[in-house]
């Protein structure tokens, strides 16, 4: 839902503040608002003031308990206040962004931590002192930036920075009572469901609310106050099969408050599904390497459009770099490729941040104003199979010439990250579930291959461990076949044509790149609603950033015509010496 | 009451482990008994010492700035450490090769609850990881030894101690938040009401640990000791840019125990004048000339420059200055001077010292150890990792959840038989002065402690960086403050310098950083009076102070 508020001119008045004016009633925005005008001011002799600053707030509180077999692993509130400056000297068409050393702090300066509690003077304190760091900064870095320029030459003309329309919104939700105790007891009850199942080695439940809010405001007139709430709930399992392979999977629940969660009895029925599943995998054959038609069905297709498709819809821009030093930068798969074709003809994307729901259902995208403070607006990405947009910051790119409000997630080089919100992957033709499978199988069988793959789940987010994450980083940087890494896919089934599946582990894909995704041959006519945190990091790998961008992929199920899946692991470790001890066990 | 308890610490340190059981250490051992018979039967190589440690901590923090909360957190975990030990005590797996450091242990948290089930899975899980990781380790370690020439120190890998048993019964942290919460909002706005402060904080910390040993030689601890503190920070810019930077902390047992109100507001008083008195001093000047260090910074000095250098493990590591590893039995230090590690000094002149523990973290009884004996080299601070010379463990093994073992300090004490009153020092220090032909001499009366790592991947340089210096003049005019000095190269010349000490001790109580992780120390020592120390300006960066005046100035202060 869009707020109404889009008032320019009275923004501008209140910022001139002081005398006569309604004085800010938050006293959060009014302390932002007030010390970022002051920065207007800050000017080093002979060097240029500020043209722009923003202060940003994240204001908020969380709990997040974790348990294993009953017990409570971790158990953790947290009450915080992040801030976040930025200053911009120089002007729109030229600034201190976009060049390496535009995060640069130059030299140690410590501006404290913002009050926990609402004094006006000490939030003006706090950022007095970090938007002083940020100005001494931003004169260095645009010093430096101009330096490089003698000796580099940049091919593309851009502006630093895109204006955009000041955007007022206050949402003031307030924040709901958590019954710590409850979920604390629930997520301990829902975890001992594992203990009846041998097989698992690790196994666990891990919940966590946050509840904040996001203040912005900045020197063109933008104020926002935008409430933050999440609720997540993560079940995982890992066996070990009889070779000493690890086996895992994970289920999530996500929501904006503690009703969106499902009853205990479900999350038991969860966990024992999943209890099973893990079973299951740790007692299946190792697949063989396939090359051939791939069908991603319902929660895959949309985990593999948010990886495959998703990470390539944000513009990137590479900046401006030292002459003679590597650029700490790697360009999207799409880069120069609007207008042409990365999809079928028949599929189109859009996303829409703006839908709050779709056929009756809350959607988790959902946002009213990016953390640049830019309201979002619908995009559609791909026309007919054909590029046509990306999501877009204030970070100018080639071919546009403004933001969408898609300025997501933190980002380098003075600018933000985009990410999408509600992700619709639409196919004009389609078929029903049932009758793509038929398709599908007389697709493998044309190939003489004796089973087709489908893929049920892929490990995105990934409950991976981080050694695992890095091995998997390298042994695809090694593997020299252009492609990026991929996330695992974690329930692989060969579909037989007389209808029989079969489950398989330990395989993953090769090559699989966004130059793929022309090769869908057909989609069901069922979506299904995939939703999940992205946080920037590889394979989106839970818990591995502090900062999440809520995203939804509404996606069908999808056959590729053809992909590749080979071995995942070349060597596994023996199994343990000593056998695992028994669950049974009680006090 | 705790106070009365105070002087039997050391006679009830001698319990043995008594009919309460703990489910937890209980839990630990069989889980520990049965993965020990199993890898010993089957295991190739086999292990031929396990152990298990969990630390279970509860810590609480409120911090304030400018009289508003700006932190508050309350954490109680549970992290388990496995040690698993292959090969045999002569070569095993922690054998130590040049530039190459042992780490198995990884702190993985175990559940609050004393459940069978979740512990032991986890440790079962967690002793696989170390026994592999160990195997390969001691593979990598026999072939290297075979390439390379003998090693200079032949000693084992680890010494044989008698098996500890003891189990305290131990009290949960205490710490009313909201009162704690309403002084350190008063504190911080007294601090933070002076103007040259830039960034201040006042923070509160209690810590409650509880740890539990268990081993395959039959070691079975659970003991533990609570920590609380107030630290005052406060930072400011010099008019040149030079960052300064002044604090003052208070330690003790439990937050019961810390200082009262007027003594907190009096450090804040002293913290404030400190730093405005600093952003109008002059910058030091290179110098070289007597000093007297105050009991407090001589305390880390002798922390710093002499305890980390007396660590058992230093000498026998290739890649270490092994500055005394075959000092034993010589002179280093004036024949006036004693040092002392007492971790079983619980406390000194009414305060606690933080170097205080019952067994070290091998499960070795704590005990004082006279390292220098009337200047004589005695021996060194010793975990169980023999070196030449010292065969056994003095009960210094520590370390923090997650990192390996080694040597550290506890709590230092110097002691003197060259004792004179502060008065009299002061005068030979002048007389010094008069002597060296120098125009002033110096008073280091707060510096602090810190390590730093260079290239060759190892802990090379404990420093020690001056806080507050004072130029005393012969001439009768009063002591000057100076900014932005820096003692020159390692001081360890200055300790064959020392000319006399004070006669009263004062105490420094810390957290000392160092390659296994952070543990509580004290240093405590009287003031001393060094012939020579050589002072130079500190590289310092030239930023201007912020270009705007404080948002509060001139607008009637804060609430």
């Amino acid at each position: 839902m869009r707020m109404p508020g889009h008032v320019a001119a009275v923004a501008l008045l209140a910022l001139a503040s002081g005398q006569g004016q309604t004085q800010e009633p938050d006293v959060i925005l009014r302390a932002l608002q007030d010390e970022v005008t002051r920065t207007l001011q800050l000017q080093l002799p002979g060097l240029e003031r500020p043209y722009y600053a923003e202060f940003a707030l994240h204001d908020g509180e969380s709990f997040a308990v974790s348990a294993t077999l009953g017990g409570t692993v971790a158990r953790r509130n947290n009450r915080f206040r992040l801030p976040s400056v930025q200053v911009r000297v120089g002007g729109y068409e030229f600034d201190n962004t976009n060049y390496v050393f535009s995060d640069f702090a130059f030299g140690a300066r410590d501006a404290g931590r913002p009050p926990l509690e609402d004094s006006y003077l000490a939030l003006r304190h706090f950022f007095w002192l970090a938007g002083d760091a940020a100005y001494k900064a931003a004169v260095q870095a645009i010093a430096r930036k101009r330096a490089a320029l003698k000796n580099v030459t940049v091919t593309e003309n851009l502006p630093d920075f895109y204006r955009a329309e000041p955007f007022q919104i206050r949402n003031e939700t307030p924040r709901m009572h958590v019954d710590e105790e409850q979920w604390a007891a629930v997520v301990r009850r829902v975890s001992s469901e594992f203990a009846d199942f041998r097989h698992l080695i690790r196994s666990g439940a891990d919940f966590e609310i946050v509840q904040s809010d996001y203040y912005f405001v900045n020197t063109e007139g933008t104020t926002c106050r935008v409430p933050e709430r999440l609720v997540h709930l993560r079940l995982h399992a890992m066996a070990l099969a009889g070779d000493g392979m690890s086996v895992r999977d994970a289920v999530t629940f996500l929501a904006r408050e503690p009703d969106g969660m499902p009853a205990e009895s479900e999350l038991r029925e969860a966990a024992r599904k999943l209890a099973l599943r893990v079973t299951e995998l740790s007692q299946a054959p190792v697949g063989e390497p396939y090359t051939g038609p791939v069908l991603f069905e319902g929660e895959a297709a949309g985990q593999m459009f948010a990886e495959i498709l998703g990470r390539n819809l944000a513009a990137r821009r590479r900046p401006v770099g030292e002459p003679g030093r590597p650029l700490p930068f790697q360009s999207g798969e799409f880069e120069g490729r609007v207008g042409s074709r990365v999809l079928p003809d028949w599929m189109d994307v859009v996303d829409d941040p703006t839908q709050a729901e779709w056929r009756g259902r809350p959607l988790l995208g959902h946002y009213l104003a990016d953390l640049e403070g830019v309201p979002p607006s619908p995009v559609r990405l791909v026309e007919r199979g054909i590029l046509r947009s990306f999501l877009l910051t204030r970070q100018p790119v080639a071919g546009f010439s403004a933001s969408n409000g898609r300025a997501r997630l933190p980002g380098g080089f003075g600018h933000k990250t985009a990410w999408f919100g509600n992700l619709f992957v639409q196919a004009a033709e389609a078929s029903p579930l049932e009758e793509l499978k038929k398709k599908f199988v007389s697709l493998f069988r044309a190939r003489n291959l004796p089973y087709g793959i489908i893929v049920r789940k892929m490990d995105y987010p990934s409950s991976a461990s981080v050694d695992e994450v890095r091995r998997l980083l390298a042994r695809t940087a090694q593997a020299g076949d252009g492609g990026r890494p991929v996330s695992l896919p974690l329930l692989v089934y060969r579909l037989y044509p007389d209808g029989r599946e079969e489950l398989v582990r330990g395989l993953r894909f090769r090559g699989f790149s966004a130059r793929a995704l022309r090769d869908i041959v057909a989609a069901s006519v069922e979506t299904f609603v995939f939703e999940y945190l992205e946080n920037g990091a590889p394979f989106a790998l839970s818990g591995a950033s502090g900062f999440v961008a809520e995203s939804t992929v509404i996606a069908p199920s999808v056959v590729f015509e053809e992909l590749q899946l080979e071995r995942a692991q070349e060597q596994v470790p023996t199994p343990p010496v000593v056998p695992p001890p028994s669950l049974t066990l009680r006090r | 009451m705790r106070g009365i308890l105070r002087s039997l610490a050391l006679g009830a340190a001698a319990c043995v482990l008594s009919a309460q059981t703990s489910p937890l250490l209980d839990i630990l051992t069989a889980e520990l008994d049965r993965n020990f018979k199993v890898l010993k039967e089957k295991g190739d190589p086999a292990p031929y010492f396990l152990a298990y440690a969990v630390s279970d901590t509860e810590t609480r923090l409120v911090s304030a700035t400018l009289g508003f909360l700006e932190g508050k957190s309350a954490n109680r975990s549970r992290l388990l450490d496995v040690t698993v030990r292959v090969g045999t005590p002569q070569l095993d797996n922690y054998h130590r090769l040049p530039g190459d450091r042992p780490r198995f242990s990884a702190a993985v948290p175990i559940p609050l609850e004393d459940l069978p089930a979740p512990v032991r899975q986890i440790a079962w899980l967690e002793t696989d990881r170390t026994y592999r990781e160990a195997v390969q380790r001691l593979i990598r370690i026999r072939t290297s030894t075979q390439v390379k020439p003998a090693e200079e120190d032949p000693s084992p890998d680890f010494s044989i101690e008698p098996p500890e048993k003891y189990v305290e019964r131990w009290e949960p942290l205490q710490f009313p938040a909201a009162l704690w919460e309403d002084r350190v909002r008063k504190w911080s706005a007294a601090l933070g009401r002076r103007r040259e402060i830039l960034v201040s904080s006042v923070t509160v910390f209690a810590q409650r640990e509880t740890k539990y040993y268990t081993t395959s030689e039959g070691t079975r601890l659970q003991h533990g000791r609570a920590l609380a503190r107030i630290v005052i920070s406060a930072r400011g810019r010099a008019p040149d840019g030079m960052e300064l930077s002044v604090g003052e902390t208070f330690e003790a047992e439990t937050p019961d125990r810390l200082p009262p109100d007027k003594a907190v507001m009096e450090a804040i008083e002293r913290v404030a004048r400190n730093l405005a008195a600093l952003e109008r001093a002059p910058e030091a000047e290179p110098f070289a000339g007597p000093a007297i260090l105050s009991g407090r910074a001589a305390g880390v000095f002798f922390h710093e420059i002499f305890g980390h250098r007396i660590e058992g493990h230093r000498q026998k590591d290739e890649s270490e200055g092994q500055t005394f590893a075959k000092s034993l039995g010589t002179k280093v230090l004036p024949e006036f001077l004693s040092v002392i590690f007492d971790p079983t000094r619980r406390s000194l002149n009414g305060v606690d010292l933080n170097g205080y523990y019952l067994y070290d973290d091998e499960g070795v009884k704590a005990r004082p150890v006279v390292v220098v004996e009337n200047g004589i080299l005695k021996t060194f601070l010793m975990s169980r990792s023999p070196v030449r010379g010292v065969e056994r463990s003095n009960g210094h093994g520590r370390r923090q959840p997650g990192f390996e073992v080694v040597s550290r300090q506890s709590n230092l004490i110097v002691e003197s038989s060259r004792r004179v009153p502060e008065k009299k020092l002061r005068e030979m220090l002048l007389e010094e002065v008069r002597r060296q032909n120098k125009p002033y001499g110096l008073y280091f009366e707060e510096v602090t402690g810190g390590f730093t790592q260079t290239a060759r991947r190892g802990l090379q340089a404990f420093a020690v960086i001056p806080i507050l210096v004072y130029r005393v003049y012969p001439d009768g005019r009063p002591d000057e403050l100076v900014r932005g000095a820096d003692i020159v190269g390692t001081p360890l010349a200055s300790f064959s310098k020392i000319l006399a000490t004070g006669d009263s001790l004062e105490i420094f109580n810390g957290f000392c950083g160092a390659e296994s992780g952070s543990v509580p120390v004290a240093a405590v020592a009287p003031a001393i009076l060094v012939s020579e120390i050589e002072i130079q300006k500190r590289e310092t960066s030239q930023e201007r102070p912020p270009l705007l005046p404080r948002p509060d100035l001139g607008s009637g202060l804060f609430r």
